[in-house]
């Protein structure tokens, strides 16, 4: 009987595993036919347009990841990217000669502070995070239309220097993607290599065993908003430098592109459990459908439609490979 | 230096509206396995609770080693060696077997605070390896049996260098082997010097393991014995112990025709090859031990978790239920186990509780009469004996056995045939109880069919008129009340060897 | 039953109600707005502005009980552009108007039960997650439709609805009061409302006693669908024509109102008249901002703020009295 159960466990395991070989093989294969159809699509300068596009989503991911692992949502990450950016874009028109780097950093700090402040009311206040985080979006689109008075900062508002953070290289790779894996090697050692990152997903996994266990639950549930805060900060940035222009709606709606990319990534919607690989294959994922749609001519009114249906599948599915290992518990057991 | 690792005296806990313990006492010694036993609600989760450190009681003094203790928090008690393992896991699904066991004590690395994983799976792998496991310590916790969840909840605390472990029903989901494993383990445990509280309804675990045994029985301190000094039905007694006589006042009543006829019934993972029947008048006794699948019958018949094998007959014709509003209409009415949880809307006055489950018979086509609603709710309350001075009172504010009244004054409301009272005296003092048993008799009387699960024996041996006991999701016996004893039903609720290997054989054959 | 000693007791309760406090928040609103501009209490110009808040304000009803249920519905507004860009798509291609309106229903209809249906069959996922995606998905064919078009010139009857007035009074007020005192029955005087209750407060308990939780839930669903699709028609008879980002971010405006109205996000507790305080109390602090001409996103920031501080205020006072109370389920603690 403990052979056996072994075996089912590491069944599971595969299962798993499966998710990731299989999304990798889905990318692959999908790579293949758009490439069939239209032989513009893995062109040097399309792969890094799709990339840079990926660099960015990922990292909203990864900070969406730790939110959705605590039980959470947030929605207000499309808002937060508009205000870090729209404030970044603002200071650097006022004084072109600031360094790019304090740019990323004013950013990111802007998108810090909002986060503290949504995190306070989620941990501190009580209020449900799909609550806090709709009122949250709405502040934060107004403050972004207040400090820009309704005005877009445009590329002839923004000094080379700046612009450059998305353009440039530095050894030969983009600073979009250097600043992603960068992203990705940070957070991975975070959340598989230090206790507070793992009591991330012990706070996810069983919320009232943390805290028999001693963890603090309010501190943890502060501490994800406040980086999915800081991540939108710095997404805010490298966005408005990317697409050279600040407006006060950038990036609206673009929290349910990143929510779209975990799920698919397999990070569990009911908490718990959720991984930076799967993230990153589930974000190129999305960047290759909307990069790739409009090629081989399906319309690009599809892609809401598509993006919804993709989060819809994606966790029936996974709601149903839960039950039939549940189903699979059941009937081991000796009646 | 105290002869005892841990000592409690004076003991006192009270919840709004229960008494969960009454100046209970308790002395483990070095090295020793102590079985605590005594009825469900006898107060024993509650004692391992205050020891743990997640109750604080409200009266008395806890001593470990001789030296006055006072726990805050779990953490405070895990700090000085004192690890618990629940009857219900509580573990992190979806984290590794390693890191289930270092939870809270993690091995980092000093300057850089990284976790030292390599270190961590290899001193897991070490533990489950003492124990006998035959997994991976980097195995995800929720793919693991329960069994092995359990060899991961003792790893865990040998991880702290416990002194003294609580096991709070360890077996209650074990097969025969299982428990063997667990024996085995508890025992060269004691043999290392760690000392091991065992609660367990099964007298094979006491036997087996414990050299003394402390009896509680209705949150109170019964008394302690050497396991070999005491004959076990004397410890029954104990466990027992009331004045059966006075305290059920059963009539005697004709019994009538069949009402419910369950054939076959069965549920992948909880029950099969249930076949019963009921009769007007009759109050048909279930009982066993908790997780025997009485509760999961019920349900199934209730239309709650409907069955996915077998048949059931509402007075001689065959009826699908796959819903409890189905149920209700084939006139079965259904008392819950856990009457805060399934049972009441606490937070709602009385009265709307009361007509909740039969709001047709207060309104015309969907418009509520409150003058009706008044009406129904003060008659039943009243028959009930509900002791309130306002039927719009929030049943939050009454007592177990008040609120209990009003979850049986719910059944009476509509035109029902069939009752099925699940542990309908849980939690509930001595002398609500015997008025609930008043009107369970009195149901009887009236010409209700009425099952009665209950884990509690004199009640189901004195009000019973049939007696079904249950083990591991199948009848093992009916007894006619006035042949029943304790010692035949506890056999029955208790597997023996034989008969446990048999029906694992019988079950892999499904 | 009127006991003496009840009295200052019971007083201190009925003036602490949270739909007091709201009516109070509704007078200074009103004092301020008369003082800043000179023409907010005109009376055609109050009139008027109702025309242009009471739309949205039809999904409020359907949301209180939703809210209640302890779900949430964030695809509305998604429902409101679907239902209203097939109206308009329809009667384009030459379906008569009236059959499109009766099709726009039924769109808003099966885009609920949809989501109803859903939250039911798969119970472990959330209300969020499922009408986030939904939300996501209805959009997007409204999108497929029309793509970036827009469609209207609709008859001239049509434009009633959204600009009609029936003895001086605006179409849509009477509609929306008589839509008040229908879903104020509903909820507090029938077993349908009484379940939905029971439901907020126990879901288990209700099962077991009866309840069709699942049946109840699918048809509260529904009916906020179909309220979506009347708030589709009344929006669209007043533009005169849709598009497929028509309604965006309806369903903020509408979970706003209903928590201001004093719905608890726990569920189980809350009245039908908060919310249509709540409806007037943002409906008429945007128009005294319109007046002023302060900008909408000071609005948007408003709306906001009082979600999150609506919430907020009630959750913060019980804390406290918590810390006395044992934590978890008494049951669990009795037990064994």
């Amino acid at each position: 009987m403990v052979a056996n159960n072994e075996q089912k466990g590491t069944l599971i395991e595969n299962i798993a595993k499966f998710r990731e070989v299989g999304l990798l093989g889905f990318i692959i294969i999908l790579s293949v036919v758009i490439q069939w159809r239209n032989s513009s699509f893995l062109t040097l300068e399309n792969i890094n347009d799709m990339i840079t596009n990926t660099a960015i989503l990922s990292i909203l991911a990864v900070g969406m990841m730790l939110v959705i692992i605590t039980r959470g949502i947030d929605l207000s990450i499309g808002a937060t990217l508009a205000l870090s950016g729209m404030i970044a874009a603002l200071t650097v028109g006022a004084f072109p000669n600031l360094s790019p780097i304090l740019a990323i950093l004013l950013g990111t700090l802007v998108g810090l502070v909002s986060g503290l402040i949504l995190g306070a009311i989620i941990s501190k206040g009580g209020v449900l995070p799909i609550i806090a985080t709709l009122g949250m979006m709405y502040i934060f689109r107004g403050l972004t239309f207040m400090v820009s008075g309704g005005q877009w900062v445009s590329a002839h508002q923004m000094p080379e220097s700046f612009k450059g953070i998305a353009t440039g290289s530095f050894l030969g790779i983009n600073n979009l993607i250097l600043i992603a894996v960068l992203i990705y090697v940070a957070f991975y050692y975070f959340i598989n290599h230090t206790r507070t990152g793992r009591q991330i997903y012990a706070v996810g996994s069983n919320p009232d065993s943390a805290k028999i266990s001693g963890i603090n639950h309010d501190k943890i549930i502060w501490l994800v908003y406040t980086i999915m805060g800081g991540l939108s900060g710095l997404a805010g940035v490298l966005w408005v430098s990317k697409f050279a222009s600040a407006q006060g709606d950038t990036a609206s709606g673009y929290e349910l592109t990143v929510i779209a990319a975990c799920v698919l990534g397999g990070v569990n919607i009911a908490g718990g459990s959720g991984k930076i690989s799967g993230i990153i294959l589930g974000s190129v994922l999305i960047g290759i459908m909307n990069n790739a749609l409009p090629l081989i001519n399906v319309s690009p009114f599809w892609q809401t439609g598509i993006q919804g249906s993709i989060i819809l599948i994606a966790v029936v599915l996974n709601a149903l490979v839960k039950r039939g290992v549940d189903m699979n518990a059941l009937m081991r057991r000796r009646i | 230096m105290s002869e005892f690792v841990l000592e409690l005296r004076g003991i006192t806990k009270t919840f709004p509206g229960v008494k969960a313990l009454d100046n209970v006492q308790f002395q483990l010694g070095p090295g020793e396995i102590h079985a605590l036993m005594g009825e469900n609600g006898a107060g024993k989760s509650t004692f391992i609770k205050v020891i743990t450190g997640v109750h604080q009681p409200d009266e008395g003094q806890m001593f470990l080693n001789g030296k006055e203790v006072n726990f805050k928090n779990p953490t405070e008690a895990q700090k000085v060696g004192i690890a618990a393992i629940y009857q219900h896991v509580t573990c992190y699904p979806d984290l590794s077997v390693t890191e289930n066991i270092f939870m809270g004590h993690e091995k980092i690395q000093k300057g850089t605070r990284r976790i030292r994983w390599k270190e961590m799976h290899e001193e897991a792998n070490r533990l489950l390896k003492e124990l006998g496991a035959s997994f991976d310590a980097k195995t995800i916790m929720g793919t693991l049996s329960v069994a092995q969840q359990q060899m991961v909840e003792i790893a865990k605390a040998l991880s702290t260098n416990a002194k003294i472990i609580i096991m709070d029903e360890p077996t209650a989901a074990l097969s025969r082997n299982e428990s063997e494993d667990l024996y085995r383990i508890t025992e060269k445990l004691r043999d290392s010097g760690t000392s091991i509280i065992f609660i367990s309804h099964r007298f094979e675990d006491m036997y087996r393991l414990a050299s003394k045994v402390t009896v509680f029985r209705d949150s109170k301190y019964i008394g302690s014995w050497g396991v070999h000094d005491i004959p076990n039905e004397d410890l029954i007694v104990a466990m027992v112990g009331r004045e059966i006589k006075q305290l059920f006042p059963k009539v005697e009543t004709t019994i009538g025709s069949e009402v419910l006829r369950v054939e076959g019934l069965g549920k992948t993972g909880f029950f099969a090859d249930v076949s019963f029947s009921l009769r007007k008048g009759e109050i048909l006794g279930i009982t066993g031990l908790v997780g025997a699948g009485r509760s999961e019958v019920c349900q199934a018949i209730f239309g709650v978790e409907p069955a996915d094998k077998g048949k059931i007959f509402v007075k001689g014709v065959e009826t699908t239920i796959q819903t409890p509003l189905q149920a209700m209409n084939k006139g079965i009415g259904y008392l819950p186990e856990d009457r805060q949880q399934q049972g009441l809307i606490l937070s709602w006055g009385i009265d709307k509780n009361i007509t909740l489950s039969s709001l047709s018979l207060i309104s015309k086509k969907g418009w509520m009469n409150r003058k009706k609603e008044d009406e129904y709710a003060n008659h039943l309350s009243k028959k009930v004996n509900v002791k309130t001075p306002n039927v719009a009172n929030l049943v939050s504010s009454l007592s177990g056995g008040n609120q209990q009244k009003v979850a049986v004054a719910k059944l009476l409301m509509t035109g029902l045939d069939i009752i099925i009272l699940d542990e309908p005296t849980k939690g509930v003092d001595v002398g609500a109880k015997s008025a609930i048993y008043e009107i369970i008799s009195n149901l009887a009387a009236q010409g209700y069919g009425v099952i009665m699960v209950s884990s509690e024996m004199p009640e189901v041996i004195s009000m019973s008129d049939r007696i079904l006991v249950m083990r591991e999701g199948r009848i093992t016996a009916e007894i006619q009340a006035k042949q029943a004893t304790q010692e035949a039903i506890l056999e029955a609720a208790m597997a023996s060897k034989e008969s446990t290997e048999g029906q694992s054989l019988e079950a892999s054959g499904l | 039953m009127d006991q003496v000693n009840k009295k200052p007791f019971s007083w201190k309760g009925f003036f602490l109600q949270w739909e007091w406090m709201l009516i109070l928040l509704f007078l200074v609103v009103n004092v301020i707005n008369t003082n800043l501009s000179p023409f907010y209490l005109d009376s055609v110009g109050l009139r008027d502005a109702t025309m242009t808040f009471l739309d949205k304000a039809f999904m409020v009803f359907p949301m209180v009980m939703i809210m209640i249920l302890r779900d949430i519905d964030i695809s509305v507004s998604s429902t409101v552009a679907l239902a209203s860009v097939v109206m308009a798509h329809l009667y384009t291609l030459g379906v008569p108007m009236e059959l499109a309106v009766v099709i726009c229903l039924a769109v808003g209809a099966v885009c609920g039960l949809i989501n109803g249906l859903l939250i039911v069959r798969f119970k472990e996922l959330s209300a969020v997650i499922v009408t986030l995606s939904t939300m996501i998905i209805y959009r997007g064919i409204a999108y497929i439709i029309l793509e970036d078009q827009s469609a209207g010139s609709f008859p001239e009857w049509f434009g009633f609805l959204g600009w009609g007035y029936i003895g001086g009074v605006p179409f849509i007020l009477i509609a929306f009061v008589v839509m008040a005192v229908l879903f104020g029955l509903l909820l507090h005087k029938t077993t349908f409302g009484r379940r939905i209750y029971a439901i907020g407060n126990n879901p288990t308990a209700s099962r077991f006693s009866g309840v069709q939780v699942d049946k109840i839930k699918i048809l509260v669903f529904t009916l906020a669908g179909v309220m979506a699709a009347i708030t589709a028609l009344f929006l669209t008879s007043r533009m005169g024509s849709t598009r497929p980002n028509v309604a965006l971010g309806y369903e903020l405006d509408v979970i706003a109102m209903v928590v201001l109205g004093g719905i608890s996000t726990a569920g189980g507790k809350g009245k039908m008249i908060g919310a249509i305080i709540a409806v007037f109390l943002i409906g008429f602090l945007r128009y005294g901002l319109g007046l002023i001409n302060m900008p909408a996103q000071v609005l948007m920031i408003i709306i906001g703020l009082l979600l999150i501080v609506a919430v907020m205020v009630p959750n913060l006072k019980p804390k406290k009295k918590a810390k006395g109370k044992p934590p978890k389920s008494q049951d669990e603690q009795i037990a064994g």
